[in-house]
């Protein structure tokens, strides 16, 4: 009973501590969100207070300035991810189902990539896509992600297609399906839960990163969210509006929150994955 | 007439060997022509710029190693290097210990909905854009309007305020501060996993000697967990080196070069001055440092699985 009793006593302590922990790791956040509906002098009169009245047109301002480079950024990710998927699937397939010469060194050489950090090749791609005249492309964006998420996807993927059993493919063939028809029709559908969590992987890489895209980019047309975002912060001047640019930090937050809540357990798996094969 | 139906064994396999050959060299081609084109030559191609003075303009010159003779009598970049440790120090060790004690924490819960309840919530801060994450913190750091200064303020604790990221003593600090109370990040995650990865016996028989809390983490938890530790230590070097961003959107590299970084320092170099050449010494010099950790951690991968 005694020791029932401290049990209980600690159990509410490791939540009160817990629930502390979750707070102030939040409250930045939650502060975001209440300035987000202030004008700037609710913002210098109540600081901790909340906003009163509630000023939507904040929200308007970020969604109109916002809304293209969200899409920039969507349709960057979107193809890059795309592109990622096929190729590397295709790659990882050859390297656990076929057979052919040289398959060691090859799988070697696109794991070795794994050595050579991002900021060695930053220069060179820059030159690359400026001597063909992809500066201000998404073509040119897009081959850099997916020039640097290949590696670990092939990783990834090879795992999972060699988790496969051998029987499955040995019964394709003997009915006569070639290999392209085995790679569609049996060995992708069966990994479609890894080719979520590589497709999350680097859909967190590409909506955070802001090196490349401020690189190779100049044309504000072509800005993505986190460009976008940036340049939305300085357009005010002098005085900063911390109501709108809050808002907008809100806005460019809310699309990755609403499908981390609808796919959770997909992101949780992906965040570990994408650590791990590092 | 069966010789119609089958071909003799040994020719068919042939065939069907040319035939995966075949496959597998269409399955790989657009593999390779991406990571030879825009990985491999880039990397390659780097380590050759950074003996050419370059203005990526006009054509490289060929001037040996007077870059690398440069930069080691260069106090800039020593001063960055300089800074790049003292971040990366501080900011592992508090990315490593509260969220190994946060996961002993959330572990310790006995209700699972509440275990998934504050996994959650861990989790949801690492989904925030990272330039979203920088520009709250600046805001925090703001000496007149920011959140830190104006709690002080109204704690009447007016003698602490600071100019966070302005004044040479508190700028590596503040960087460091960053993402407080620093438990939400992937590192929560990988502890977590690897706690969850305890077999359940070994956690019952140490209940059964009386050996739990400090003593079990300290007894138990931390030797059987060893792997990540390690793992996350290496990975969180690597990742420290190459961040740009937060530097460079949060303190420029000031006050003066109190926060000068080699990645932003290269960045700096090859963009603002165009000092192509000179950026990839730099980079090439932290490539060396990285390519060196990522080995350490290969070897420690491979010993633990």
């Amino acid at each position: 009973m005694n020791d029932r009793i401290k049990g209980r006593f600690s159990q509410g302590f490791l939540h009160l501590i817990l629930l502390l922990l979750v707070f102030l790791s939040f409250y930045p956040l939650l502060f975001t969100f209440l300035t987000s509906f202030k004008d700037n002098e609710q913002f210098f009169k109540s600081f901790f207070g909340l906003p009163n009245p509630i000023v939507w047109i904040n929200y308007k301002d970020a969604f109109n300035t916002l809304l293209p480079y969200i899409g920039n950024s969507f349709y960057i990710a979107f193809v890059s991810i795309a592109l990622i998927l096929i190729i590397s699937s295709l790659a990882a397939y050859a390297f656990s189902r076929l057979r052919f010469p040289g398959k060691e060194v090859l799988y070697i050489a696109v794991v070795a990539l794994m050595m050579i950090p991002g900021l060695l090749q930053l220069i060179p791609r820059f030159a690359i896509l400026k001597d063909f005249g992809m500066l201000d492309t998404y073509r040119g964006i897009i081959l850099g992600y997916v020039a640097g998420g290949l590696t670990m996807a092939i990783m990834i993927l090879r795992a999972a297609f060699e988790g496969q059993p051998e029987e499955l493919f040995e019964a394709a063939r003997i009915d006569g399906a070639g290999e392209i028809r085995s790679f569609f029709q049996i060995a992708v559908p069966l990994v479609k839960p890894t080719l979520g969590t590589v497709a999350i992987i680097n859909l967190l890489n590409i909506w955070n990163d802001y090196l490349w895209p401020l690189i190779v980019t100049s044309d504000e047309k072509k800005f993505t969210m986190a460009l976008g975002l940036i340049k939305f912060k300085t357009s005010f001047g002098n005085t900063t509006l911390y109501g709108p640019t809050f808002a907008g930090y809100i806005v460019a937050s809310l699309p990755l929150i609403i499908l981390f809540l609808v796919f959770m357990d997909y992101f949780m798996e992906g965040l570990t994955a994408g650590a791990v094969k590092m | 007439m069966t010789t119609q139906i089958s071909a003799p064994p040994h020719k068919r396999s042939i065939k069907n060997k040319n035939y995966q050959v075949l496959c597998a060299a269409l399955f790989l081609l657009p593999t390779f022509f991406v990571l030879l084109s825009f990985s491999y030559y880039p990397a390659l191609s780097a380590i050759g710029y950074s003996f050419t003075q370059w203005d990526g303009f006009f054509d490289p010159t060929f001037i040996g190693l007077e870059n690398y003779r440069y930069l080691i009598s260069d106090p800039i970049f020593w001063i960055s290097l300089r800074n790049v440790l003292l971040w990366s120090v501080g900011s592992i060790i508090v990315s490593m210990v509260a969220p190994y004690l946060g996961a002993e924490m959330v572990f310790g819960v006995r209700s699972r909905r509440w275990q998934y309840f504050y996994r959650s919530f861990v989790t949801l801060p690492m989904i925030v854009p990272a330039v979203v994450t920088i520009e709250i913190w600046n805001f925090i750091y703001n000496p007149e309007f920011g959140l830190l200064n104006n709690l002080l303020r109204t704690l009447n604790l007016s003698g602490l305020i600071r100019n966070w990221l302005g004044d040479s003593m508190y700028v590596i600090p503040s960087l460091i501060f960053i993402g407080f109370p620093w438990i939400s990040g992937l590192n929560f995650l990988l502890f977590y996993a690897g706690l969850q990865g305890i077999p359940t016996d070994v956690l019952e028989y140490a209940r059964l000697d009386g050996c739990t809390g400090l003593r079990r983490m300290f007894h138990i938890d931390l030797p059987l967990t060893v792997s990540q530790i390690k793992l996350t230590l290496i990975l969180g070097i690597i990742n420290t080196l190459q961040n740009v961003t937060t530097p460079l959107l949060m303190t420029g590299g000031g006050p003066g070069y109190d926060s000068y970084v080699p990645g932003l320092y290269m960045y700096f170099e090859a963009f603002k001055r165009s000092n192509f050449g000179y950026a990839t010494a730099i980079a090439t010099v932290m490539f060396l440092m990285i390519l060196v950790l990522t080995m350490i951690s290969m070897r420690i991968n491979r010993k633990d699985s």
